[in-house]
């Protein structure tokens, strides 16, 4: 049941949201004063042309890993999944690779988006069998295809020589030439989040299991499709805009399942919300403190111990 | 209510696991579903609740086919209580419950006051009421089997399925949830796949024995489980009696042991009020050649004889042994080369029994009684004094008492070796 508490989190979740977003278009390498902002076009150039952009851009993105996180936990009922798993961000990094080295970079937001929609599907054809694709099977083949798309992306680096480094950097993720023609493409985003939520009671219904769901009324298989597809576009639009980006889409379903408890209903909401803003204050340390360092490596950095932190408390129980 | 029509179920096309499988169900009858692992009787659960489809014949809900209704409305005509569940994230047990009213909210919008009220009452109805606020990961295996029946019964279904709804919990929890199906008869038509035969035939009122994806048997309980049955699907022997508390049947399977069927003697075996039981049972797994009676056949003793096939005599119930019994008990007893009195109750009407030892002398006679060595009780005395006193006339020519099973196995076992011509030294 959702509870007073609930929206009280969601509430605050969306206040502070606003706040780091206010906030984080302060902060950076220049100095803006906020009464200075409209009277100074160098000011106003950086916060509207360089600062707004890339914060509300890296809190789309955010919002994006964090739902297609959420779905894909959910799917998979396991509390350690996510779009990496099943391929769908080694196809996207496959093919935008694959316009960097041989395409000069052109049309790398379409490629990426191709490449992840694709790699998710010969996943779910590979699971399929007489129209079902199991999700233990799914996971399997998942983790079979990144494997080998990886290996395609290594072989393409390899050959490419030259602009290894460039690669490297949009790979690990990040927003340096945030534009407004990104947050465009990026409030796709919330097209996908939207569709995701609709599907928020399914999900609940699907921790009980494939067949008990089916018992329930969800017509499984097709949700399965629906909800893979989905965080597939969702996954696609993110890599294709600032790369890889780790530990997102993990983490933050993992925190507020234990702060708001597992109803997708708010589940998915509240990974949203804070999803973005993880993502915009590692994105704002990142290009304040350093020299444009991947954010991915940031968040793998603040990502990985925690991970394992959880790893060890849940091995406990 | 439902009508299963001559249905072909496979998992990979060619292998039927069900095949030409029909029957019907009555609305509000409680349907046992047994039959050996394999059998297909999940199977048929799975093809009920349209996980499966089947490759021919056809399953209809209320005179409509199963294929044309819709996942929601299904979902509110047949409720489904898997074996077990394993619920991966931590929903509180009213979270769950309220999971049974999916079919009937709309998409984005939430459960009503009614759905909230409906969830209670399926609550109330299994006795979970009490952890509706825990988390269904924290609670016992037996309360979340009753948290998943609530979940069912919030759905309200016409139609409940169990899948060996009790297979992994004890028998406390068992009685339980079952009690909880019986309190829904009437209400609700239950088809269940049962495990122990016993509980399936306590609680239902027709039983369906699959074998091979077929129906072998379909009838009331004591229609179904039948010795012939039960020899030929599970290849087990068994007892079957009635339950003195329910007339329904039970049973008691025979464990046939290592085989040891090595005895040679034969024995008559003088028992009665259930006392000799255990014996026929122990003596014929030993391959002994055994006799009984003069037995009432109103005496526990006298079926279980029947039920093994050991010849006995036999008298009316309630009856003194007659004389012609009498003269059937000498013949036989002339051939035996042992003879075992139980400690068994002797009254007036079975005196007689103890009597006519007297003139077996030469035969060795044991009186097995349960105790301590020094002081057996062979017999029960309800006459007096006169059953005492023949037994004391038998000790004087050697009967000799035994105190277990195992001694009188090891003297059996003694007079075999005598009993021998002449064994290797």
């Amino acid at each position: 049941m959702i509870t007073r508490r609930h929206w009280m989190v969601l509430a605050l979740l969306t206040g502070l949201l606003f706040l780091s977003m206010l906030t984080t278009v302060n902060i950076g390498s220049t100095n803006v004063p906020f009464d200075t902002i409209l009277k100074d076009p160098t000011a106003s150039l950086i916060v509207f042309e360089l600062r707004l952009p890339r914060v509300i851009t890296a809190t789309l993105v955010g919002f994006g890993l964090a739902v297609a996180g959420t779905a894909m936990q959910g799917l998979f009922k396991n509390p350690m999944a996510d779009p990496y798993i099943i391929g769908t961000s080694s196809g996207g990094a496959l093919a935008a690779v694959f316009a960097l080295v041989f395409l000069g970079g052109r049309g790398q937001t379409l490629l990426a988006f191709i490449g992840a929609t694709l790699a998710t599907f010969l996943v779910y054809t590979i699971a399929r069998q007489r129209g079902r694709a199991p999700v233990e099977t799914l996971l399997l083949s998942g983790i079979a295809v990144s494997l080998l798309l990886s290996a395609v992306l290594t072989l393409i680096m390899w050959t490419a020589g030259r602009s290894v480094h460039q690669i490297f950097a949009w790979l690990w993720g990040g927003f340096p030439l945030a534009s407004w023609g990104d947050v465009g493409i990026a409030s796709l985003i919330l097209v996908g989040c939207g569709i995701i939520f609709v599907y928020a009671r399914d999900l609940n219904v699907l921790a009980l299991g494939e067949e008990e769901a089916t018992h329930l009324g969800v017509n499984v298989e097709r949700f399965k499709q629906v909800l893979l597809f989905v965080s597939s576009f969702i996954t696609a639009v993110a890599v294709s805009i600032s790369g890889i980006i780790g530990f997102i889409g993990l983490i933050t379903p993992h925190v507020m399942r234990l702060i708001v408890g597992p109803d997708h209903r708010i589940l998915i909401p509240a990974s949203m919300l804070a999803g973005g803003m993880i993502l915009l204050w590692s994105d704002t340390m990142v290009r304040t403190f350093t020299s444009e360092m991947p954010v991915g490596v940031l968040t793998a950095f603040l990502g990985a111990p925690f991970f394992v932190y959880l790893l060890r408390t849940r091995m406990k129980t | 209510m439902i009508d299963v029509d001559s249905i072909d179920v496979s998992y990979d096309g060619t292998k039927k696991i069900l095949e030409q499988l029909s029957f019907s169900v009555e609305r509000g009858a409680f349907i046992g579903i047994i039959g050996p692992n394999g059998s297909g009787k999940t199977t048929l659960l799975k093809t009920i609740s349209r996980i499966l489809s089947p490759m021919g014949g056809v399953v209809r809900i209320e005179g409509k086919e199963l294929a044309a209704i819709t996942s929601r409305e299904l979902a509110r005509t047949i409720g489904v209580v898997p074996q077990e569940t394993a619920i991966n994230f931590d929903f509180s047990v009213m979270d769950v419950v309220l999971m049974g009213r999916h079919p009937y909210i709309d998409r984005l919008s939430s459960e009503s006051k009614e759905d909230i009220n409906i969830a209670r009452r399926a609550m109330a109805m299994t006795g979970t009421e009490q952890f509706r606020d825990r988390s269904v990961n924290e609670i016992s295996g037996g309360e979340r089997q009753r948290v998943i029946i609530a979940r069912a019964l919030a759905q309200e279904p016409k139609v409940l399925l169990l899948d060996e709804p009790t297979s992994h919990l004890d028998i406390n929890h068992q009685i339980e949830i079952l009690n909880i199906f019986r309190n829904l008869e009437g209400k609700v038509t239950i088809i269940g796949v049962f495990h122990d035969l016993n509980l399936a035939a306590h609680y239902c009122d027709t039983l369906i024995l699959l074998d091979e994806g077929m129906i072998q048997a379909i009838g009331s309980p004591s229609e179904v489980l039948t010795r012939e049955h039960l020899k030929r699907i599970f290849n087990i022997n068994a007892l079957i009696r009635t339950s003195p508390l329910t007339r329904k049947p039970y049973i008691i399977p025979i464990i046939e042991e290592e085989a040891t069927l090595n005895g040679t003697l034969r024995i008559h075996l003088i028992c009665g009020g259930g006392t000799g039981s255990d014996l026929m049972y122990e003596l014929q797994q030993k391959g002994y050649a055994l006799s009984t009676g003069v037995l009432g056949i109103n005496d526990s003793d006298y079926e279980t004889a029947a039920e093994l096939g050991i010849p006995c005599i036999r008298e009316p119930p309630f009856g003194a042994i007659g004389p012609g019994s009498l003269q059937e008990l000498e013949a036989v007893l002339r051939g035996v080369e042992a003879i075992i009195v139980t400690d068994m109750p002797v009254g007036k009407g079975n005196l007689d029994n103890i009597g006519i030892l007297e003139r077996f002398r030469d035969t060795p006679i044991f009186l097995f009684g349960r105790g301590e060595a020094e002081e057996i009780k062979p017999i029960r005395d309800f006459t007096g004094g006169e059953a005492e006193r023949l037994l004391a006339i038998l000790r004087g020519y050697g009967a000799k008492p035994v105190a277990s099973r195992r001694d009188l196995l090891s003297k059996l076992q003694d007079l075999e070796r005598h009993a021998r011509p002449s064994g290797p030294a």
